[in-house]
């Protein structure tokens, strides 16, 4: 086969690619970098305003809450992801690929419903609500819906599955004799669990960690629903430049902080990824 | 694995996060035959929000879009993305920045990409409609669809289209009867995994569709519904939404035993 | 080889209606070098597993030193295990996997790297102490396997097909080299292995397994000259085998020439007579002779290996000729031969 015909196949496709993703990426970049104009409009002069007020501590606040919000629902989803992962990589293998097909089910149905369903259970006459009235709560319950709480709880769901997924592909590839190694050494179920399981699941691990942060601080949606606006992400920020504040190159700007969070991220995760190499060689 | 974990404490597990993922959809299925529609009071067994949903003009319309964007951005995007894979894995070089630019629309935030593209639309003075909502979808569903088949690429036996070759078939007898048929499932699986995205694609949708009523999508209907006045139609169309990607991703899943990106 | 280490009493273990080990007993004594030879699904692997502590029997006992452990878990056991796929930590340097076992025993760490230190000479990869798993050749890897077992200084060292993915050249220096590290530690080593050949040369006593089942132990001398069935005279080594009859004391093969036997069979028994390829000769002449056609001979340094097709046997015979005995008396294809064989060197197994 010649080298010639593999370009020709991918032509449309790379075409496609530079114009709609490429070109606007690229332009988005350049934005940030010009001025806004008086009525809302560009002003094609070079200034680094829009970058300086990234960093103005008048969104110190904003991005101190969004990194906390997008942090903890990382965690918390890698915490129960994990689990989760581990329990279905230990079940006995003919049952493995359906208890994951299960797991990474919701995943595919629409994320604004998956949100929605919420609120149903958050509402003050939510299904939350309604359990403990029947167990017999009858005091003023806390507020759940519209709070951080909520905004956490719905990220968490929505991408749980996928931290599931990521976590379960070193699990599953782990060579069992590995884990029976360290029991006959005479390392205890923690330890082992502590000194040779995690560490060469680091990878997983990482991926699904990445993915929640970058996901949940770029998020508008589960803010403006879960938390009723009453407090604003990044995404809510970027948002609000382009739609409401007509401040186009300060939402450039605020994008690209986006995009520099994720590489960084995801150069982290491959660090990590390599320093666990020899775990992913066993395969 | 196996062995080494204490099965009661693996069956509790998966038994609370089983609970936790399937319940607040239960829930909202249940609800979607209430009567009352509240979500506290069980009024009794009814069919009749979903006779409302499919009686309320804003909602069909803004479905019969989804559809339409679906479906087209579906149809282009299966064609390119099948068109990439093959050229990529025909390529013995692979390139970095190729593979950064395939790679790249899977991971890029949703929000990034809107505004970038609401941008590039709107200086180059674009009308937007449904064909900008269309083009957009078409970025990232290609390189789903170009990652689904590349999986099935990648076990691929090339030296039976060598072999073809040495019986004397030309490239194009060759791509038509050696490749496309091993390539196919993983082809369909594709096209239904880029099908349900669209359908579900909210944010992109949601910047480049432009002003118009006339180019609502369901996602975006579903939005302002829950936004500004929950109904209790929404649990209905919940419903129906969910189970329609649910059912088709399975399928795309039963064609592609490969397993789907991310896997 | 003077008290008993290890005593296994009416083990048996099943996995659903499956008997993977049905009722073994065996003693294994203290500094022994011992094999459980067996086919796979012969049970083997279960057994050493139930040693290791990582399966439970269903009844009986594993006694160590004078200590029933069959219940100890794995952690707790003096007894480790060099596993089959090595098992290394991947994450972990060469140094740091050989001292994760003494790291469990909580010694001090002076203590840890003189004995890490101490086993890398042993072993002597002392210069790839600080390599990963992943940047070693199979060889190395194994003999990291076996240190960080050995630096336990278990009672009994338990090893899983130790050789079994190295290539034939590495697998002769490996079988020497393991002998010589059990006697310089006198710690005693039960291996498993498919390989009879590895089983003969390596250890002091062999177990056959079959089917969840103890066919027969001895030392290999025993087992390669007396097998206790046909299937072990089968399994170890190479066996002619002549289909016969008793009839009056003797046995008679199907062809009606009568075969001398060391062993009897009871009177108008179906049987086999068997005889190991060398006890063969075309010149001493023995009790038993039998003549056929040379069908095939094959070179190979050592002897020649003479194929015969005989009315006796529905297979062809096979026999080795010595280097100068193959030179003194030709032997081409399609020549016509008497073969001779002494009547102790023939068992003869019921069918």
């Amino acid at each position: 086969m010649t080298d010639r015909k593999p370009l020709y196949l991918m032509t449309p496709a790379l075409v496609w690619l530079t114009a709609f993703m490429v070109v606007p990426c690229l332009l988005i970049l350049a934005l940030a970098f010009f001025r806004r104009g008086i009525y809302g409009g560009i002003e094609y002069t070079f200034t680094m305003e829009n970058i300086a007020l990234v960093f103005d501590p008048l969104y110190a606040g904003i991005f101190l809450k969004s990194a906390w919000i997008a942090g903890l629902s990382a965690t918390i989803a890698v915490v129960i992801g994990y689990a989760a992962a581990y329990a279905i990589a230990a079940a006995p293998s003919r049952r493995q690929a359906t208890l994951l097909f299960f797991a990474v089910l919701p995943f595919w149905s629409n994320y604004l419903v998956r949100t929605y369903a919420w609120i149903v259970m958050l509402n003050r006459e939510g299904l939350v609500a309604g359990i403990a009235a029947w167990l017999g709560y009858d005091g003023e319950l806390p507020k759940m819906l519209y709070t951080e709480t909520a905004v956490v709880i719905g990220l968490v769901y929505n991408y749980l599955p996928f931290v599931i997924l990521a976590c379960y592909a070193p699990l599953s590839r782990l060579n069992p004799e590995i884990a029976e190694a360290s029991r006959d050494l005479g390392g205890g179920g923690w330890t082992t669990f502590r000194r040779v399981i995690l560490p060469m699941t680091v990878p997983g691990i990482a991926t699904g960690f990445v993915f929640v942060f970058v996901l949940s601080i770029g998020n508008f949606v589960t803010p403006a629903l879960l938390g009723g606006g009453q407090f604003q992400m990044i995404g809510n920020l970027v948002y609000a430049q382009f739609l409401t504040a007509n401040d186009w190159p300060f939402g450039a700007a605020l994008s690209m902080f986006l995009i520099a969070i994720m590489m960084g991220l995801l150069t982290l995760q491959t660090f990590a990824t390599e320093r666990a190499s020899g775990a992913r060689r066993e395969d | 694995m196996r062995g080494t974990a204490n099965p009661k404490l693996m069956l509790m597990i998966l038994s609370a996060v089983f609970a936790f993922l399937y319940i607040p959809i239960s829930v909202l299925f249940a609800l979607s035959f209430n009567e009352g529609g509240l979500p506290t009071v069980w009024t009794g067994f009814s069919v009749k929000w979903y006779g409302e949903l499919f009686r309320n003009g804003d909602i069909m319309g803004a479905a019969l879009n989804t559809l339409i964007v679906a479906i087209v951005s579906t149809i282009l995007a299966t064609i390119l993305g099948t068109l990439l894979a093959v050229g990529v894995e025909i390529r013995r070089r692979k390139g970095r920045f190729l593979e950064t630019i395939i790679f790249a629309p899977m991971i890029i935030p949703d929000i990034v990409l809107a505004i970038a593209l609401l941008s590039f639309f709107s200086l180059l003075n674009f009308t937007m409609g449904l064909h900008t909502v269309i083009v957009s979808h078409v970025v990232f569903n290609l390189a789903f669809v170009c990652s689904v088949v590349r999986a099935r690429l990648k076990t691929f036996d090339w030296s039976i289209v060598e072999a073809s070759t040495d019986l004397g078939a030309p490239m194009v007898v060759t791509l038509w009867r050696v490749v496309l048929p091993v390539m196919l499932p993983a082809v369909i699986a594709g096209a239904l995994l880029a099908f349900t995205l669209s359908l579900d694609e909210f944010i992109i949708a949601f910047f480049t569709a432009g002003a118009g009523r006339d180019s609502i999508t369901l996602p975006m209907q579903i939005f302002a519904m829950i936004r500004f006045g929950v109904t209790p139609e929404i649990n209905a169309l919940a419903a129906i939404v969910m189970t329609v990607s649910v059912i088709i991703l399975a399928l795309s899943q039963r064609l592609n035993r490969g397993g789907l990106p991310g896997q | 080889m003077t008290e008993s280490l290890l005593s296994i009493k009416g083990v048996e273990k099943h996995f659903g209606a499956v008997r993977a080990i049905d009722g073994i007993d065996l003693e294994i004594y203290e500094n022994e070098f011992f094999a459980l030879l067996g086919a796979s699904g012969s049970g083997k692997t279960t057994l050493l597993r139930m040693l290791a502590g990582f399966e439970i029997p269903d009844a009986g006992q594993i006694i160590l030193d004078g200590k029933d452990v069959s219940r100890i878990p794995p952690n707790h056991r003096p007894v480790n295990l060099m596993f089959q796929s090595y098992a290394l930590f991947p994450h972990m340097s060469v140094a740091q996997n050989i001292a994760y076992g003494l790291e469990m025993e909580k010694l001090p760490k002076a203590q840890i790297k003189s004995r890490v230190d101490e086993i890398l000479d042993v072993i002597q990869l002392g210069h790839l102490a600080k390599r990963k798993p992943d940047q070693l050749s199979g060889g190395q890897r194994q003999r990291v396997a076996l240190a960080r077992a050995l630096v336990k200084r278990p009672r009994l060292l338990l090893l899983d097909e130790p050789l079994g993915a190295l290539d034939k050249k590495l697998r002769g220096e490996m079988q020497l080299e393991l002998k010589r590290i059990q006697h310089e530690f006198g710690i005693t080593f039960i291996i498993v292995t498919h390989d009879q050949e590895e089983a003969l040369v390596m250890a002091d006593r062999v177990a056959i397994l079959k089917d969840g089942k103890l066919l027969q132990s001895g030392t290999p001398r025993e087992i390669y000259e007396h097998p206790g069935s046909r299937f072990a005279a089968d399994f170890i080594g190479v066996m002619n085998f002549f289909p016969v009859r008793e009839v009056d004391g003797k046995l008679i093969a199907e062809d009606g020439s009568v075969i001398a036997a060391g062993t009897p069979l009871s009177a108008g028994q179906q049987g086999v007579a068997a005889v190991r390829p060398e006890r063969l000769s075309l010149t001493i002449k023995a009790e038993n002779s039998i003549t056929g056609k040379v069908v095939a001979t094959a070179y190979h340094g050592l002897d020649l290996q003479v194929h015969l097709k005989t009315p006796a046997a529905p297979e062809p015979i096979l026999m080795r000729l010595t280097a100068s005995d193959a030179e003194a008396r030709p032997v081409a294809e399609g020549d016509e031969i008497t073969v001779y064989w002494a009547a102790r060197d023939t068992r003869a197994f019921p069918l």
